[in-house]
């Protein structure tokens, strides 16, 4: 692994997150699991070091070319396993000692996994947290057998799961526009360097369940349109100036859609909303239309369509050419002013987390966080295992009125919500 | 476990409050467990540092080398005048501007900043005596340059010491303005007429006095503070 020949590119997304790099914030994300005992360090520590070879994409560091920027195996031992910390998903240093974008946890009888967004998506990540789990609970003596995304760590790692699967399938004779417009931005008051709010709520899935069935819709949908309700509330209550459309960024996981088994970043975004200024939505209405605007856009078309317009860019001869520092500046420009602003705020559904049958009973929940937001505002991501869903909400501003009002909604609409924070 | 009255939810067995709208457990002995782990740690991480020795060391290297050749070049090819002495100082200004930022970064930023004067001050010096101006130098450069560096500090030091908000800041950046429209204004006076009088920073001063009225005013009363916030988007 210690080959320095063995680079490879940065996938399409990959290439985007560096660029926003400042010493006050990474775009990096974490996956959490929770077993049904303390955790041990040193047993840990081990399983880590034991699995990470396996995935090649997270045993990389990042490099910097004339171009783009690159990806290249780190021959440096895994880095140590850390207890956690109050204030996760702290920026990464690219260019740290031990030049890794990753980084583990342990608290009480959670497991953490932090990666820089270069690296994977959600599903990669997890599928890492998965067979570091099963190690871990193998090195005790507990048979966990290599499935439901849990990876043989004695293989040889696969082509196919380092390969970019954007520049496969981004072949769209049409491409949309880029920018969807301004929407509403939630404005707050900027906690200081570095705090990083989380406010979780767990419920049974079962409840949200039937909660979304009884509007006919699924729960990603209804999880959308709970979140559409809390800001277009908040904007109504903010009085602002102008009216904005309300806007949802969320990451669509590309491989339901196009067969891949690649580990790195395989997602796009598509945007619900409602606009607020052709008048009043009631709830009812907000689910009708994301209902339909997910209906609509989720599929391999669009889908295809959306992949190309950013393939295309990274394909041009013309911007192949500019220097890496001036790609660094447009990029950053464009995604402050047009790829930021057309979102309120982001949500992330990671689905139902499947684990090996021997595994289960060690295992009590997963959480997500999707980290620090570029801009101040308050990022969703929702995940669940067995019965147990759970919904974080990460911010770096004081003001938790979206949360709020979020929560308040599931509990009127009959959802038993348990809420943990890190708040003081 | 204890409910909370306004939201409705559950509440984590150990959270004395309730995070979405502050409201209290109560009583506390009875729901809240104290000896339970919460599900979050107490200790916060730090971000590494980033180490800058290589970029210092190679900017030490490109700076140094260009004041040698310019020096040399001057010394033994192009001996018209002093040319280089401008080369040579503006290196070393920039590297006393970046090298501290990169190695000595627990250094306090008003020292920085400090240490920026003086360098600035040595260079102009310089050019004032390559350029036989040291009246100029005293009764502009050096008043102008202290009073900067002198505005900068006290800047940085309420900046760290008291309010972050951005109102208090603007309220800053108009007051520092002001005063230093003020010296330029006295300096150039002295400088001209041998005499310490206001004349155009006054317009400066009196729109500054406004605009620091109105920052107060606002900054003071909560709900226009939050008004201006909302309609400001701030």
């Amino acid at each position: 692994m210690s080959d320095r020949k063995q680079w490879f590119k940065l996938d399409l997304s990959g290439n985007v997150y560096p660029t926003l790099q400042r010493r006050s914030f990474s775009s990096t994300f974490r996956v959490s699991i929770s077993l049904n005992e303390k955790i041990k360090p040193d047993i840990l520590q081990k399983a880590f070091e034991k699995t990470l070879p396996r995935f090649p994409t997270f045993k990389a560091a990042i490099r910097k070319g004339f171009f783009w920027r690159y990806l290249e195996p780190n021959p440096n031992p895994a880095p140590m396993v850390e207890r956690d910390v109050k204030n996760p998903c702290m920026p990464m240093n690219l260019r740290s000692k031990h030049r890794y974008l990753i980084r583990m946890y342990y608290y009480e009888n959670q497991i953490s996994f932090e990666v820089f967004h270069s690296l994977s998506d959600g599903l990669g990540a997890l599928t890492f947290l998965k067979t570091v789990t099963a190690v871990y609970l193998r090195m005790q003596g507990v048979a966990v057998p290599n499935e439901e995304g849990v990876l043989d760590i004695d293989e040889e790692p696969k082509m196919s799961e380092m390969e970019d699967s954007y520049m496969k399938y981004a072949d769209s004779k049409v491409t949309p526009k880029r920018s969807q417009g301004s929407a509403y931005r939630v404005r707050g008051t900027k906690e200081p360097f570095y705090t990083l709010n989380i406010i979780c709520g767990s419920m049974e899935a079962r409840q949200l369940k039937a909660a979304a069935k009884k509007h006919g819709v699924t729960i990603t949908e209804y999880m959308n349109a709970v979140l559409i309700y809390a800001l277009v509330e908040n904007q109504k209550n903010a009085k602002t100036w102008k009216e904005r459309p309300v806007r949802i960024a969320m990451p669509v996981n590309l491989r339901q859609f196009f067969p891949s088994n690649t580990l790195r970043n395989f997602i796009t975004m598509v945007y619900p909303g409602v606009d607020p200024r052709m008048g009043d939505y009631s709830f009812e209405e907000i689910l009708r239309q994301v209902h339909y605007y997910m209906r609509y856009y989720i599929n391999d078309k669009f889908l295809r369509a959306d992949i190309t317009t950013n393939a295309q860019t990274f394909r041009s001869p013309f911007i192949r050419i500019v220097p890496l520092w001036f790609k660094d500046i447009t990029v950053k420009q464009f995604y402050k002013r047009v790829q930021d602003c057309q979102s309120s705020a982001g949500l992330t559904n990671l689905g139902v987390i499947k684990v090996p049958k021997e595994m289960e009973p060690y295992v009590e929940r997963f959480d997500i966080l999707m980290g620090q937001p570029f801009s101040p505002r308050t990022n969703c991501a929702i995940v669940t295992y067995k019965d147990i869903a759970t919904i974080s909400f990460a911010s770096s501003i004081i003001e938790n009125d979206i949360e709020r009002i979020f929560f308040r909604k599931l509990v009127q609409e009959g959802i038993e919500v348990t809420i943990q924070s890190n708040r003081d | 476990m204890a409910y909370c009255v306004n939201c409705g939810v559950k509440l984590e067995e150990t959270l004395s409050k309730c995070p979405l709208c502050n409201t209290p457990v109560y009583p506390k002995e009875m729901f809240v467990a104290d000896e339970k782990a919460p599900p979050y740690p107490q200790e916060r991480g730090t971000v590494e540092k980033v180490r800058r020795t290589d970029v210092a060391i190679l900017l030490a290297v490109l700076f140094g080398s260009t004041a040698l050749g310019c020096g040399l070049l001057n010394l033994f090819v192009y001996r018209g005048s002093l040319w280089s002495l401008y080369v040579i100082g503006a290196c070393a200004v920039f590297l006393i501007f970046s090298l501290p930022a990169m190695l000595y970064q627990k250094l306090p930023y008003i020292m920085m900043t400090v240490i920026d004067g003086g360098a600035l001050l040595l260079y102009v010096a310089m050019v004032a005596v390559v350029n036989d101006g040291m009246r100029w130098y005293w009764e502009i450069a050096v008043p102008v340059i202290a009073l900067g560096t002198f505005l900068v500090s006290v800047f940085i030091y309420i900046k760290q010491r008291a309010s972050r908000s951005i109102l208090f800041t603007a309220m800053l950046v108009v007051i520092n303005i002001a005063v230093f429209c003020v010296g330029l204004n006295l300096s150039i006076r002295y400088y001209l007429d041998k005499r310490l009088a206001i004349t155009w920073s006054a317009v400066v001063l009196v729109c500054a006095a406004i605009i620091t009225v109105a920052l107060i005013t606002v900054m003071r009363s909560s709900r226009l503070r939050e008004e201006v916030r909302r309609r400001m988007h701030i």
